[in-house]
């Protein structure tokens, strides 16, 4: 079968009658994540893998995917109506969001907001599906070296491009890595790190640790700071008018194309590329003066890229089994609790689901159009919801997922002290990221150099004699050695995208 | 320097470099090498060497910076108060989960901790608490067949 007939018979599986339903739900429950502050992209797919344990793998990826890009748009209402990013990647969209609200315009940054995110989101789909086949057939010829190599190539470009420091971000992928080795050893099957206790004989569970980090954390930021209520703003007119199509045009294009490449890059993050495309903007415009004072652009421009950019992360963890950022982690762990190895094995054992899940995604990407095109002002309402409520309700979904994984109050333990954690590492601004995808790669890192070096009989020379991973390692290594010399960025509070 | 992000940092490398200490020590115990090549023992210890090694390096260099912020990260008395509650309830509620079951716990869970969070209106609050114990498990217990916990009392 070629690309367009597993496409086919993608879109078949993905527009049935139950996929579409599934799509439909996960896009709701993402935006609703996306609207409601203190709960991001990777806390909430996180809650919500329970909701997926009874359902068929090609359905449950396909409802966590729609949660994914779902919470990726749904930060943008919180954005442009209370100047409160729904997640890190709307942080841009305030600049410019909120000070149309503040003139009235509120509904017509929604508006092109979703638009731009629609056609971002499609164009970043189809460029997936002409790039990720010829890269999965490439990767099927890697060794376990050259999957060391791509790993640690990930994690440096996760630690060197994600943070502040690099010194921060690379002994916090340290840490997940070693976290990671708690259980039994995956190569000779000894227990490691379990101090007799027999919960943690299957290791400390993902979803636990993201639920804490992420979640209970971010409620208790949200605790000790609560958000600001919505301004009241007219929703009525959420077309542009033709003079803001007009500007808006170019804006969407060169944003799509931002948000695609930086999206192939693993570690970039979600913020980079809407920062990147709204500075390309301002610096194109004949009019720069009105950033910041609610120029269309700034908002069209930084969405579009967001969207782009949620689509095209999926390449690598695709067809590499690399997750570029700590929701797609999230997603690489409902991968696997559903049996499954994201990266090019996976499209030749089962492309079925991968086709269906890539076609899931235009799919996902109309229903998020329809979502937040005539329903903008039932999520505008919902902002209204006083925070105790939201994070009583957070906290609960918390404890449902952390729970029903493997019926265990050990995990609940785990997510309560990762929460603790996590709060405590977001004041002193260490980095979640990298120790998310350490963890998730630690046992698949693990495997492959112990392999390897059973393959060379403990030489280490075959890091280095292989063309390709020697390729890699260098890579890696000017990765750091550049990250190093890089000029600190500005600050941003931390993403969990 | 009380509580600021610098003093944390210092916190936190210090627990850090315990944690590092501790896995080096422990990764001792299994076998770093065997006939049929790396044992158990030899990525945790060359991870916690690494570890212990860039904490050592955070350490001197926030020790060294003056750059690093100088603001309070500490909550306000209020605030703190109300970060312990939620955590106390959440402790209370992993505690309570599986003797009294869901519903119960849930019910109880919701309803305190949103008096505790500034909630007065007890008609919402008790609406809230019932929809988010019982409804609840009943979505996820009966049509999602998510497992949760019945307690000693069948609820």
């Amino acid at each position: 079968m070629d690309t367009f007939q597993h496409l086919a018979a993608g879109l078949a599986a993905a527009t049935s009658l139950q996929n579409l339903g599934f799509a439909l739900i996960g896009c709701f429950l993402g935006t609703l994540i996306g609207v409601l502050p203190g709960l991001g992209p990777a806390a909430g797919t996180a809650i919500l893998i329970p909701l997926t344990f009874t359902l068929d793998p090609i359905g449950a990826l396909i409802m966590l995917s729609a949660i994914y890009y779902g919470a990726m748009y749904g930060g943008t209402i919180t954005s442009v109506l209370i100047n409160v990013p729904g997640e890190a990647a709307s942080v841009v969209t305030t600049f410019d969001g909120y000070q149309m609200a503040k003139q009235g315009r509120g509904g017509t940054a929604l508006g092109i907001a979703a638009i731009g995110s629609f056609v971002g989101g499609i164009a970043a789909t189809v460029a997936l599906i002409v790039v990720a086949p010829p890269l999965a057939q490439i990767a099927l010829s890697f060794g376990p070296p050259e999957f060391f190599a791509l790993m640690v190539v990930g994690l440096c470009l996760i630690t060197g491009l994600g943070g502040q420091s690099l010194l921060t971000g690379l002994v916090m992928a340290v840490l997940g890595l070693l976290i990671a080795m708690v259980g039994i050893d995956p190569v000779r099957g000894a227990p490691r790190f379990t101090f007799g206790i027999p919960s943690l004989y299957d290791g400390v569970g993902f979803i636990p640790v993201v639920m804490g980090l992420f979640g209970v954390a971010e409620i208790l930021l949200t605790v000790e700071a609560p958000y600001r209520e919505a301004i009241k703003t007219k929703l009525t007119s959420l077309l542009p008018s033709r003079e803001e199509w007009r500007r808006s045009f170019g804006a969407i294009a060169r944003g799509t194309g931002i948000g695609f490449f930086l999206g192939l890059i693993p570690g970039v993050g979600a913020i980079i590329p809407t920062f990147v495309a709204y500075v390309f903007e301002k610096r194109l415009s004949k009019t720069p003066e009105q950033f910041g004072h609610g120029a269309i652009e700034g908002v069209a421009a930084p969405e579009t890229a967001n969207n782009a950019y949620a689509n095209a992360a999926m390449i690598p963890l695709l067809t590499l089994g690399i997750p570029s950022s700590p929701t797609i982690a999230v997603l690489m762990g409902a991968f696997i609790i559903n049996g499954l190895t994201p990266g090019p094995f996976l499209f030749k054992e089962r492309p079925d689901l991968v086709w269906a899940v890539i076609a899931s995604f235009m799919v996902g990407n109309v229903i998020l159009l329809i979502l937040n095109l005539p329903f903008v002002g039932l999520w505008a309402r919902l902002l209204r919801l006083p925070y105790q409520y939201v994070c009583v309700g957070t906290l609960l979904f918390c404890v449902i997922g952390a729970y029903s994984l493997q019926q265990s109050v050990f995990d609940v333990g785990v997510m309560i002290v990762c929460g603790v954690i996590g709060y405590g590492l977001r004041k002193i601004d260490l980095p979640l990221a990298p120790l998310i995808l350490g963890l998730i790669l630690g046992p698949f890192i693990e495997k492959s150099l112990r392999t390897s070096l059973e393959m060379s009989g403990g030489d280490f020379s075959i890091f280095y004699t292989r063309p390709l991973c020697l390729g890699l390692l260098l890579a890696a290594l000017v990765v750091l050695v550049g990250s190093l010399l890089r000029p600190p960025r500005p600050e941003v509070r931390q993403s969990n995208a | 320097m009380g509580g600021t992000v610098r003093r944390g940092r210092l916190v936190a490398c210090v627990c850090l470099l315990g944690i590092f200490a501790a896995a080096l020590v422990t990764s001792l115990d299994y076998s770093l090498m065997d006939a049929l090549g790396p044992g158990p023992g030899f990525f945790p210890f060359w991870l916690s060497l690494l570890g212990a090694a860039l904490t050592v390096a955070i350490l001197v260099e926030t020790a060294r910076s003056r750059d690093i912020g100088s603001g309070s990260i500490l909550p306000s008395r209020q605030a703190a108060w109300q970060v312990g509650g939620v955590l106390i309830a959440l402790g209370a509620a992993a505690a309570l989960l599986e003797p009294l079951g869901f519903r119960l716990t849930m019910l109880l869970f919701i309803a305190g901790l949103l008096f505790a969070l500034g909630a007065r209106s007890p008609f919402a609050i008790v609406l809230t608490a019932l929809a988010g114990s019982f409804g609840v498990f009943h979505v996820f217990f009966y049509w999602l067949k998510v497992p949760l916990p019945i307690g000693a009392l069948g609820l």
